[in-house]
C-alpha cells in the first residue's frame, strides 16, 4: 500500500472530523479495513515459479520473465537510476531491465571511443563517440524491448528491456526463477533471451495467481550461438 | 601523389597533417598511439627485396642483428558527430627516402542508422577491406610479425586515394544473426601497382609502402625506382567488394579490383609507366571459439605493362591458411603461404625467357602479453622459393631462406 494512498486516507479523516465527529468515526473505520485488506493481501500474496527450457529439453540460462497484471501495475513514486556500461567492446550487462521512467548512464569504460544508438521503437537516441562518463543518463519512458548498438564496432548489440511491472527476473542456471509477492490476480507471463531464435506463443502464457503458481515455458527452437567477441583493447580495430 | 612532393617536405607533410588532425576543431579527445616495435634478428636469406635483391623475406644476412621492427604514430579524432578522422604515420630506419610517412590518412563519415540499413563514406588514403589478418591499429597483424605473402602485397601496393562508399545491413542489430556489406571504390595514384610483384615477385615482410615513400633500396635487375602512388594517366580505377559475417564467429570477404590504368603512359621522372592490374580476392576467418582463430585468403590477377606490340604480361595467385591459438597472455600462430607469379607476355629483348617465380612458406610465431603496454613475440619464417632472375644476381634459382625475430613491442 503506498504511502500516498494512506497520506490521502488521513486527508480524508481529518477533513471528516472538521465535518462532523459521525463521519470522523466512519473515517476511522474506512482506514483500519483499507489496512487490514491491504495487510491481508500481502498475507495472500502469491509466488510465481517458473521454469524455462530449451528445444532439446535442457535448462535456458539467463532467459527474461516479465509478469504482467491485467490491471496496469502503479509506477514507482521516483525514477529508477541504473547503469549500462561498455567494456572490452561489450554491453554490461547484456541485457539490462529496467522500470518504464528509468533513468540510465552510458559509462565507457573502455579504451576506445564508443557510439551508442538505438532505433528501437521504444527507445531512437543517439549518443556521441565519447569517452568515459561524460553523458547525461537517458530517459526510457515506453516499455519495450530497446536494442543497443555501437556505430564505430558493429559487433557490440546490448539490450534493454524497459518494463511496465515490477514483476520481472531472469532465470538461474537450472532455468528456473522464482517471483515473490504478486497480489493475487490474472497475469501474462512473457519470457524472452537475448539469444532467443523464435516468436509466438509458446514465449506467453496467462496464469492465475493466488497463493501459488508454476509455470514451464519450452522453447521450440535451439538458442542461437553467443556473439564471439574479438580484441578487446585499443590496439584492435576490424574494418 | 609522390612526384607531387619533393621527398625532404613528406616527412614534415606527414607531421603537418597529423598535427592538423590533433588541432582540427573537436568534439570529444582523441585517441593518439604510439608504438615501438625492436627486434633482434637472424637471418640466412638471400639479399632481401627492401634491399634490392630477391629475397622474399625482409631481412637479410647482411641485414641482421638488432633492428628497428617500426616506430608507429596513430591519431583517432572527430570532426563533426558522425566522421571521425585517422592518421598512422610510421618509421621502419630503414633506406627510405623519409624518416617518418604516413600509411594511411581518412576521414569516416558514419550516419547513425535509423534502421537496418546504414551508409558509410570514406575519403583519403587507406587500405581496402580486404586483408583478414591485418586487424590491429596500423593495419598490423596480431597473429604473427611478417605478413602473409598476400597481405604483404597488399601492404606494399595497394591503396586506395580516393573515395569508398559502403552500404551495411546491420543484421545484429535488427535481431538477426548474419551481418552484410557492400562497397565501391574509386581512386587515383595506383597506377604503379603490381610493379614491384611483376619484377621482383611475392615477398613475406611487414613492411608497409609509405604514402610518399619508395620501394627498395636500389635493385638489380629492374631499377631502383618505385614510387609507390602516383597518377600517371589520370584515369580512376575502381574495386568492389562485399562481406558477409555470422555473429563474430564466421566472416567471408570478396574483392574485385581493376586500377584501369591506360597502358603506354610513361613517367620518366621516376622511371615507369602505367600497370593495369586485376585482381579477386576471397577471404574467411572462422572463430570456432575464444581461443581458436582461422584464417584463409585467396588472391588471383594478372598485371600488363605497355602497349601491344611491346606489352609485357603476369598472371599471379597467392595464398595463405592460418591457425592462432589464444589462452591467457600467450597466441601461438602458424601459417602456410604459397604464391606464384609466371610472365605470359614478353617484350624483354635482353630476357630470353619469361620470368617466374613461385614457393611456399612457414611461419610460427609465439606471443606473449606483458602487462597491459609490452609484447614479446618470438617468430620463425622459412621460405622455399625459386626466381628465374636470380642467377642475373650471381644467385640460385632456388633457394630456402630462413629467418629468426624476437621482437618487443611498447604500445599505449
Amino acid at each position: 500500500m503506498s504511502n500516498r494512498f494512506l497520506k490521502l486516507l488521513n486527508f480524508a479523516r481529518y477533513k471528516a472530523r472538521e465535518m462532523h465527529p459521525r463521519f470522523h468515526r466512519l473515517a476511522l473505520c474506512v482506514t483500519a479495513s483499507t489496512v487490514l485488506a491491504g495487510l491481508a493481501a500481502r498475507a495472500c500474496a502469491g509466488e510465481l515459479s517458473v521454469t524455462v527450457r530449451s528445444a532439446a529439453g535442457s535448462a535456458v540460462d539467463g532467459a527474461l520473465v516479465v509478469a504482467e497484471p491485467a490491471q496496469p501495475a502503479p509506477r514507482p513514486a521516483a525514477a529508477q537510476h541504473a547503469i549500462m556500461d561498455q567494456r572490452n567492446l561489450q554491453f554490461v550487462p547484456d541485457l539490462l531491465v529496467v522500470r518504464t521512467g528509468a533513468l540510465i548512464e552510458f559509462p565507457n569504460s573502455d579504451q576506445v571511443r564508443h557510439q551508442v544508438y538505438s532505433f528501437s521503437g521504444a527507445k531512437n537516441f543517439q549518443l556521441p563517440l565519447y569517452a568515459g562518463r561524460t553523458q547525461p543518463p537517458v530517459a526510457f519512458d515506453k516499455p519495450g524491448l530497446v536494442t543497443l548498438g555501437c556505430n564505430i564496432h558493429d559487433n557490440m548489440i546490448g539490450f534493454i528491456y524497459v518494463s511496465d511491472t515490477p514483476w520481472y527476473g531472469r532465470t538461474s542456471a537450472d532455468g528456473t526463477l522464482k517471483i515473490r509477492d504478486l497480489p493475487p490476480g490474472d497475469y501474462t507471463l512473457r519470457v524472452w533471451h537475448p539469444l532467443i531464435d523464435e516468436t509466438g506463443p509458446q514465449l506467453e502464457q496467462r496464469v492465475v495467481v493466488g497463493e501459488n503458481a508454476t509455470v514451464t515455458f519450452r522453447l521450440q527452437r535451439a538458442l542461437r550461438q553467443p556473439l564471439m567477441h574479438h580484441g578487446a583493447d585499443k590496439k584492435w580495430e576490424d574494418y | 601523389m609522390g612526384r607531387l612532393l619533393k621527398p625532404a617536405g613528406a616527412p614534415a607533410l606527414a607531421l603537418a597533417t597529423v598535427l592538423a588532425l590533433v588541432g582540427a576543431p573537436r568534439v570529444q579527445a582523441d585517441e593518439l598511439d604510439l608504438s615501438v616495435d625492436l627486434r633482434a634478428v637472424s637471418s640466412d636469406a638471400t639479399t632481401s627485396r627492401l634491399n634490392g635483391g630477391l629475397g622474399t623475406l625482409r631481412y637479410d644476412a647482411q641485414h641482421d642483428g638488432l633492428r628497428l621492427g617500426y616506430v608507429r604514430l596513430g591519431y583517432r579524432g572527430e570532426l563533426a558527430p558522425t566522421v571521425r578522422v585517422v592518421a598512422e604515420a610510421v618509421a621502419y630506419g630503414d633506406h627510405d627516402v623519409n624518416a617518418l610517412d604516413l600509411t594511411e590518412a581518412y576521414a569516416d563519415w558514419r550516419p547513425f542508422p535509423s534502421g537496418a540499413w546504414r551508409s558509410r563514406v570514406k575519403v583519403g588514403a587507406f587500405y581496402p577491406e580486404i586483408s583478414l589478418e591485418n586487424r590491429m591499429r596500423g593495419w598490423r597483424s596480431p597473429y604473427t610479425l611478417t605478413y602473409s605473402a598476400v597481405n604483404t602485397w597488399i601492404g606494399e601496393e595497394l591503396r586506395t586515394i580516393g573515395g569508398e562508399y559502403s552500404l551495411d545491413w546491420l543484421g545484429l542489430a535488427n535481431g538477426h544473426s548474419w551481418e552484410a556489406s557492400a562497397s565501391v571504390a574509386a581512386f587515383g595514384w595506383n597506377d604503379p601497382a603490381g610493379t614491384v610483384l611483376a619484377t621482383r615477385g611475392w615477398g613475406m615482410t611487414d613492411r608497409q609502402g609509405t604514402l610518399f615513400g619508395r620501394f627498395a633500396n636500389g635493385g638489380q635487375p629492374f631499377g631502383s625506382r618505385t614510387v609507390f602512388y602516383d597518377d600517371l594517366d589520370k584515369r580512376p580505377g575502381y574495386y568492389a567488394s562485399g562481406v558477409l559475417k555470422w555473429r563474430g564467429l564466421l566472416e567471408l570477404r570478396a574483392l574485385h579490383y581493376d586500377n584501369r590504368a591506360r597502358l603506354g603512359v610513361e613517367a620518366p621522372q621516376i622511371r615507369d609507366a602505367t600497370w593495369l592490374t586485376r585482381f579477386e580476392s576471397v577471404g574467411l576467418r572462422l572463430t570456432p571459439s575464444e581461443h581458436l582463430t582461422l584464417v584463409g585468403q585467396w588472391l588471383h590477377g594478372r598485371t600488363f605493362e605497355d602497349q601491344l606490340p611491346n606489352r609485357n604480361a603476369w598472371s599471379y595467385a597467392g595464398s595463405f591458411a592460418l591457425a592462432s591459438w589464444k589462452q591467457g597472455p600467450w597466441r601461438w600462430s602458424a601459417r602456410w603461404d604459397r604464391f606464384d607469379v609466371r610472365q605470359t607476355e614478353s617484350s624483354f629483348e635482353y630476357l630470353p625467357f619469361l620470368t617466374a617465380s613461385d614457393g611456399h612458406a612457414w611461419t610460427a610465431s609465439v606471443d606473449r602479453a606483458l602487462g597491459e603496454h609490452w609484447h614479446a613475440t618470438v617468430e620463425c619464417v622459412r621460405s622455399d622459393s625459386s626466381n628465374l632472375l636470380r642467377p642475373y644476381l650471381g644467385q640460385a634459382v632456388a633457394q630456402r631462406e630462413q629467418q629468426w625475430q624476437l621482437a618487443l613491442r611498447w604500445e599505449r
